[in-house]
């Protein structure tokens, strides 16, 4: 850090003050918003923080001046953040901030135009950060990480403050997805219900007045909840809409929608190209698809339990896992060409014999109530057509399209 | 009534003057009441009463003391009449009950005598506050003014006075309507506050009781009026007279303290500067008698009632005996000095009171008449300068008896406590039983006059006698030197007050000393210093060189320009040749450092059978006092009050700021909040003088412990004085601003009472944590140590019942850990049922719960309950008991863990139906976790459930480990029907029952193997089931039976479960549940 006089801290914290105060009173949210922005490690706000280190009494500077004291309850506690944040002290940095925002929070909900609008997106996406950081200094404490909790209830104040008639509105999609974010970093999904629900139910959204980029996060966040609740079609809906509006350079971001897309897609019957899955790096696929193609119920098992961690944390192992059925789907089929490449009269009458014997080679060992069963399920959820004879443990296909194609739509359940 | 004839009669004389004297006080409270009742006597009834009773008072008097007499029949008249009027029944009622509370606190208060110390303590504080009585012609315009309640706050500030003439007698009426005033001063808030305040600290306690008593009377009338404005008012001026009395008390520093009290009481009374310059005048009279007498009953009762010990209501008995005479020639002597204050003060006065009422009662009487008169200002004046210079006399005299005691008692507060307190209570006893004599009838009839003359007139006599009395004691020699002192330091307190009164050339005669002046012009913490350092005297001559330092570094100070500048506040103390240590002495000292005078007396269980009487005895000594507050008792409990308060605030603030900051918000009218603070102060200082005092009758107990507390915390009270205790304590008063009624005030109080605030705070906000905390007063509530709130169970019973807690858990009803322990095991083998061993299990959960037992054995029962409600099919108990493993696990107790993340796994499968809540389940699990045969168990229970594979699922069934099959079997029919559904729509043409039943698990593995019948019993069962489900079996030529899929497929449907209640919660079904379990 390099030395700084008092005089030329004092002067940088005064032209801070200045510009902060000409920003509120200007309304020029553009000029505030880097102002807000903590985390940002801009060269003014580092070398703002290094000049509060040494000029110790901002608070008086704010205080004497009637210009800074109106928003004193913004600024001293900013102030005291962003020196926090420098020497890394994340949750008082956060701490501060809150209190901050809270403050400018109060002044906003006064402000009839939107003009802020950019500043209430740095502060929603800093306050998450900042309590990511601050979880983060916590638990390596070995305290109890809570401040993204916070922010998550601070983030729906701020919702609150924005979801309803007026300019303001077209706010809450962004804040929103700060709040996805925390709910799904928490783990608490089930949160964003309410919050869901809100946008999609109040008329005052008319969701395509919302900016693209909150869109694609909002799809991608709830084609993600779809998933966890299977509703595939929903999921594969979401999140093409997403994959459709993403930025078509933020490579990231087409990853990360297609990590959950391309389960959602396999489980419709839709298979990627292997170009697509090389191009984003989803390899973890690369084989559950494999799998697919062949009817090889080892190699799909083996997939899943060597990428276990990955998709359990992504959770999409429950996806994946349903894709067996797709698989016995494939090998019997594959079977019955066989069978009617030698015998195109009998080829509709599986013995199950056969099929045990395929699954042994596959090394699956299963006996043949098993096979029996996985048969029956099989007709059950439509991926065979055809029936089982229990006596002659055969099973029937129809002659007439035994294996129908799901073609995007799901297995039966 | 008759004993306190008796021993009126028995002191008759001497307690004759002790009551004229208290009279006095009583009158100059009466007038002050009289100011205040004059506003509020607004209600002519009142006014009337007071005027006949003063009337009757004044004849009394005279019949007694002539010179009481005179003053108060000219004088006192008005003011007796509203007085009268509101004392007349409070007096009567209160008269009769002080006087038998008297005769028997009198022993007591023998007995107390150290309590007698607190009680000085309070006496001091009561005779601060009738300083501010004696102010209160200021005080009273002002409160009059403010309020028919101002009256009453006069009232209240001549409760103090007051108080120990209505101990005495009919000084209950004043002091009840004292009390209610000043509960209404100092509480601004209401009577409570009024007694908080009033109740300085004994005092307070005191008026509390007595404003309990007389509250019934008065409260209807003046209490509310009161407590408004006037308390405010009350508390303000009652403070700035408590400070400048102090101050005075103090000696030097209070001479210096008097005149800023006498300027403060100027400034007060200006706007009526008749009323002031009558008041003044009053006030000091008041302040010697009160002082002198009044304090002496005061505290003998407290004493003794605080101190049940024999040997002090022995003294007592002898101090009264010897008081009366003592009182006789203490007055005489007092009465030179008193007569050069007098003179000093007033000439004209003087021959006037000298007309009046030669005994310097008589003057009190004037003086209170002149209070009283206050309309008559004029005369007031006269009659004030003549009571002045009587008084001055009779301060002396009491003065010197308080000095000693006081001085003594605040340099040596123990031996000048108890020495005071013995006075005080002979004083008292005197005055009560005089006044029980004398005064009953006049207290029927005059309840306000009577009792003021009377208590003139017995403070007279009280007064020697408890010159006498102090004489007699070892300590009294001291204290009568001392009392000279003291004497001075009243003449200078009345010398301010004169000042203020306008008449401050006679007042600055009378002090002689140039102390007026001075105490006009000394800081604040310099009174506080000088209040130290004299509370260290152990005894008279102590405080002599006590004094003599004092005025040296006065003196120094001011020539050096570093009086106003130095830091009093952390002044070190000169030291104090020794002129006598005694065990009295170093008790006396150890309770004025403490500013509860005595801890041992509060903490006595006696405490509290006395406190009954003790808060009467105090209310008298507090009317005696206030009475008194003309006689040198009032200026020892003036002196002890002032030590007290200062040494009980030093550290949070001195009395005198608190009196200040009264004042201040008095005079801004910013009644509730300073006057709650001041009130509170008061009570602390109350709590810690007089922790005796304090104990009520009501809340003897409360009150005892408080006081206790108060003298335990003494100690601490230094630590707890710093600011940001202070702060603190204010913002722990804050959360109960909000609080309604008595109890937000009390609380207010409270909390600034410092640490008997805090303890009272407790009490008032939890009763049931109040005994927890008695011996941990010292911790606030937000403090609060749950480890020591944590109940330690003593119950052996190893069966106990389990019954939903609605109240704190009593510790003979919770089971030990070994006694849980033995519990567990008994349920553990208990033959009987589910709902037996789930009560008791729940029974042992709580005891640990209340306990806070968070061990193994805590996992242990957890764990046993959850398998039981497993195997009872109980899934709400089950989540309990899971949920708590879950975080018993966490914080590292061990148990079988594996086995009941496998049972949670099982759970998030078969019953939560939510998949992210699995998925996350299952990323928890460790790799060690899933090499766990039960948790691997779970894990193909769930592959075999999300692909719907029923053979695996009903094969997992079946090897399933712990109890993991009682999971499943809540499963289980949802995945025969998933199952059958399947079949039927996949097979054809049909499915052998025999086949279904096997692979839906209706058959075990054992029964195939071993008997054909069980098998076939499985075949049945399957065989209904499937019937029972819609399926259409049918019979082939085999004979064997066969499920028609084609059929069945289009039929199947899940009936409606058998044991479905109407609530949905088949556990809650008794009947079946309990053939389930048992």
């Amino acid at each position: 850090m390099a030395y700084l006089s008092m005089g030329e801290a004092h002067r940088r914290i005064t032209e801070y003050l200045n510009r902060f105060s000409d920003a509120v009173s200007s309304l020029d949210g553009a000029s505030l918003k880097p102002l807000l922005a903590v985390s940002s490690n801009s060269p003014h706000l580092l070398s703002l923080a290094d000049s509060l280190n040494i000029f110790q009494d901002a608070s008086r500077l704010i205080k004497q001046s009637d210009k800074y004291s109106q928003i004193g309850d913004v600024l001293l506690p900013l102030l005291r953040s962003l020196q926090s944040f420098r020497i890394r002290r994340f949750v008082d940095a956060y701490i501060a901030y809150e209190k901050s925002s809270n403050a400018f929070l109060q002044e906003f909900r006064n402000w009839e135009s939107a003009w802020a609008m950019e500043a209430v997106y740095v502060i929603a996406y800093e306050i998450r950060v900042l309590a990511e950081r601050a979880d983060r200094e916590l638990a390596s404490s070995g305290k109890i990480p809570e401040k993204l909790k916070g922010a998550g209830s601070f983030l729906m104040k701020v919702f609150g403050a924005l979801a309803g008639k007026g300019p303001k509105r077209v706010g809450a999609l962004y804040v929103t997805c700060q709040l996805f974010k925390v709910y799904f970093k928490l783990g608490t999904v089930h949160l964003c219900r309410s919050v869901i629900r809100s946008i999609e139910t109040a008329r005052i959204f008319d969701f395509e007045e919302f900016p693209i980029r909150d869109k694609v996060t909002y799809m991608y966040y709830t084609g993600r909840l779809e998933v966890f609740n299977e509703n595939f079609l929903a999921a594969d809906q979401k999140l093409t809409y997403a994959l459709k509006h993403c930025n078509p350079q933020s490579e990231a971001n087409i990853r990360m929608i297609l990590k959950y897309l391309v389960p959602v897609k396999l489980s419709i019957g839709i298979l990627p190209t292997k170009w697509l899955l090389e191009k984003y790096n989803l390899v973890e696929y690369t084989d559950v698809v494999h799998a697919l193609k062949r009817g090889d119920l080892r190699l799909l098992r083996h997939a899943l339990q060597e990428h276990e961690d990955r998709f359990l944390r992504s959770g999409v192992y429950l996806v994946l896992e349903k894709l067996e059925l797709q698989v016995y789907q494939r090998l019997v089929k594959k079977i019955y060409i066989i069978q009617k490449q030698r015998d195109p009269s009998k080829a509709h009458q599986v013995k199950l014999e056969v099929i045990v014997k395929a699954l042994k080679w596959l090394e699956m060992d299963m006996d043949v109530d098993e096979v029996e069963c996985i048969m029956a399920i099989l007709i059950y959820k439509n991926l065979m057509k055809g029936y089982f004879a229990h006596k002659s443990k055969v099973v029937v296909l129809s002659k007439q399209d035994p294996f129908p194609k799901l073609n995007g739509k799901p297995v039966n359940s | 009534m008759a004993e306190n004839r008796n021993d009126d009669a028995a002191a008759a004389v001497e307690s004759h003057s002790l009551k004229h004297q208290i009279l006095e006080a009583g009158q100059v409270h009466v007038s002050a009441y009289g100011h205040s009742y004059f506003s509020p006597s607004t209600t002519g009834a009142k006014t009337a009463a007071w005027s006949t009773y003063r009337t009757a008072n004044g004849s009394t008097e005279n019949g007694f003391a002539s010179n009481s007499g005179y003053h108060h029949v000219q004088q006192t008249e008005v003011s007796r009449d509203v007085q009268s009027g509101l004392t007349s029944a409070t007096n009567s009622s209160t008269l009769s009950t002080l006087g038998a509370a008297n005769g028997l606190q009198e022993p007591c208060a023998y007995a107390s005598y150290p309590t007698s110390a607190d009680p000085h303590g309070y006496e001091n504080t009561a005779y601060a506050n009738y300083p501010a009585y004696g102010y209160p012609p200021q005080t009273n315009p002002s409160y009059p003014p403010a309020q028919q309640v101002g009256s009453y706050p006069t009232s209240g500030a001549p409760p103090y006075r007051s108080h120990p003439s209505f101990q005495i007698t009919s000084s209950y009426g004043p002091s009840t309507s004292y009390s209610s005033t000043h509960y209404n001063a100092a509480a601004d808030y209401q009577t409570t506050g009024g007694y908080q305040s009033s109740g300085y600290d004994n005092q307070t306690n005191m008026w509390y009781d007595y404003g309990n008593y007389q509250y019934p009377n008065y409260p209807s009338d003046s209490v509310g009026a009161h407590n408004s404005s006037t308390a405010a008012v009350t508390q303000l001026q009652y403070q700035p007279h408590y400070q400048q009395w102090a101050n005075d008390y103090s000696q030097n520093a209070s001479d210096v303290s008097c005149a800023p009290g006498t300027e403060n009481m100027s400034v007060t009374t200006i706007s009526t500067p008749n009323c002031a310059v009558p008041g003044i005048s009053s006030g000091y009279p008041c302040y010697p008698a009160s002082g002198s007498q009044p304090p002496p009953p005061g505290t003998t009762s407290w004493r003794p009632s605080s101190s049940s010990s024999e040997i002090h209501s022995v003294q007592v008995q002898q101090a009264s005996s010897a008081i009366v005479d003592n009182h006789d020639d203490s007055w005489k002597v007092g009465t030179p000095g008193l007569q050069t204050n007098n003179l000093c003060q007033m000439p004209t006065s003087y021959q006037q009171p000298s007309d009046s009422n030669l005994i310097s009662h008589e003057t009190f009487e004037n003086r209170q008449r002149t209070l009283c008169p206050q309309t008559p200002y004029p005369q007031y004046p006269s009659a004030h300068q003549a009571p002045n210079p009587q008084y001055p006399s009779a301060h002396q005299a009491p003065n010197p008896q308080y000095p000693s005691g006081h001085q003594e008692p605040n340099p040596q507060y123990p031996s000048s406590n108890q020495a005071s307190n013995l006075q005080f209570t002979t004083a008292r006893q005197a005055p009560n039983l005089q006044f029980p004599t004398s005064h009953q009838p006049p207290n029927l009839q005059f309840p306000m006059a009577h009792q003021v003359s009377q208590t003139f007139q017995s403070p007279s006599q009280t007064g020697p006698t408890f010159q006498q009395i102090l004489e007699l004691l070892p300590l009294w020699p001291s204290a009568c030197p001392k009392t000279e002192k003291d004497t001075s330091a009243p003449d200078v307190a009345s010398k301010p007050a004169y000042i203020s009164v306008s008449i401050p050339k006679s007042n600055k005669v009378s002090h002689g000393a140039a102390e007026t002046p001075m105490t006009v012009m000394f800081p604040k913490s310099f009174c506080a210093y000088v209040e130290r350092a004299l509370a260290r005297c152990k005894d008279d001559a102590d405080k002599v060189a006590c004094q003599n330092i004092l005025k040296e570094m006065t003196s120094k100070a001011r020539a050096d320009g570093t009086l106003f500048t130095r830091n009093w506040d952390i002044e070190p103390l000169f030291f104090i040749p020794n002129t006598s240590v005694d065990s009295l002495n170093k008790d006396n000292q150890q309770s004025t450092v403490i500013g509860s005078s005595q801890p041992k007396y509060k903490k006595s269980p006696s405490k509290r059978g006395k406190s009954r009487w003790e808060p009467i005895a105090e209310e008298k000594l507090a009317e005696k006092i206030a009475s008194v507050s003309q006689d040198p008792v009032k200026d020892a409990s003036w002196d002890r009050l002032r030590e007290r308060e200062k040494i009980a605030l030093s550290g949070k603030q001195d009395v005198k700021d608190c009196n200040f900051s009264d004042i201040k918000f008095f005079s801004s009218q910013q009644q509730a909040l300073p006057s709650k603070n001041a009130q509170k102060q008061v009570k602390k200082q109350r709590l810690n003088n007089g922790t005796n005092a304090v104990e009520n009758d009501d809340a003897s107990s409360e009150s005892d412990r408080e006081q206790g507390l108060g003298a335990y915390y003494s100690g601490a009270i230094a630590l707890a004085n710093s600011p940001e205790e202070r702060k603190r304590r204010e913002n722990r008063s804050k959360r109960f601003d909000k609080g309604h009624g008595h109890r937000g005030e009390i609380k207010y109080f409270r909390p600034k009472g410092g640490i008997g605030a805090g303890n009272l705070h407790r009490r008032t906000s939890s009763p049931l944590l109040n005994k927890n905390y008695e011996d941990g007063y010292s911790r606030a509530v937000e403090d609060m140590d749950w480890d020591s709130l944590t109940v330690k169970g003593t119950c052996q019973e190893i069966e106990k019942r389990y019954l939903r807690l609605t109240s704190a858990p009593d510790p003979t009803t919770v089971r030990p850990e070994e006694v849980l322990e033995k519990a567990l095991f008994m349920v553990q083998n208990s033959q009987k049922n589910y709902f037996y061993k789930c009560d008791q299990l729940k029974s042992i959960r709580q005891d640990l719960t209340v306990q806070r037992i968070r061990n193994e054995l805590t996992v242990k029962v957890y764990e046993t309950h959850a398998r039981l409600a497993l195997e009872a099919g109980d899934v709400p108990e089950y989540n309990q008991c899971q949920s708590q493993l879950k975080s018993l696990y966490a914080e590292g107790n061990k148990g079988c863990y594996m086995e009941f993340s496998a049972y949670n796994l099982l759970c998030a499968i078969l019953h939560s139906n939510n998949n992210r809540d699995l998925v996350a389940s299952m990323a928890r699990l460790s790799a060690e976790a899933k090499k766990d045969d039960a948790v691997k168990h779970a894990l193909a229970v769930r592959a075999a459930v999300t692909s719907g594979n029923y053979i695996l699922f009903f094969r997992l069934y079946k090897t399933a480990p712990n109890l993991n099959t009682c999971l499943m079997d809540l499963y289980v029919e949802k995945m025969r029907f998933e199952a059958v559904r399947c079949m039927s729509r996949s097979y054809r043409p049909t499915v052998p029952v025999a086949f279904v039943a096997q692979v839906l698990g209706f058959t075990s593995n054992a029964a195939m193997e071993v008997s054909e019948e069980k098998d076939t019993d499985g075949l049945e069962e399957c065989d209904e089931w499937l019937r029972a489900h819609g399926a259409s079996i049918i019979v082939d030529s085999n004979g064997e039976k066969q499920l028609d899929t084609k059929v069945s497929s289009s039929s199947l449907y899940m009936p409606e479960p058998d044991d479905a209640v109407a609530h949905g919660d088949t556990s809650l079904a008794v009947n079946d549940f309990l053939t389930r379990t048992s």
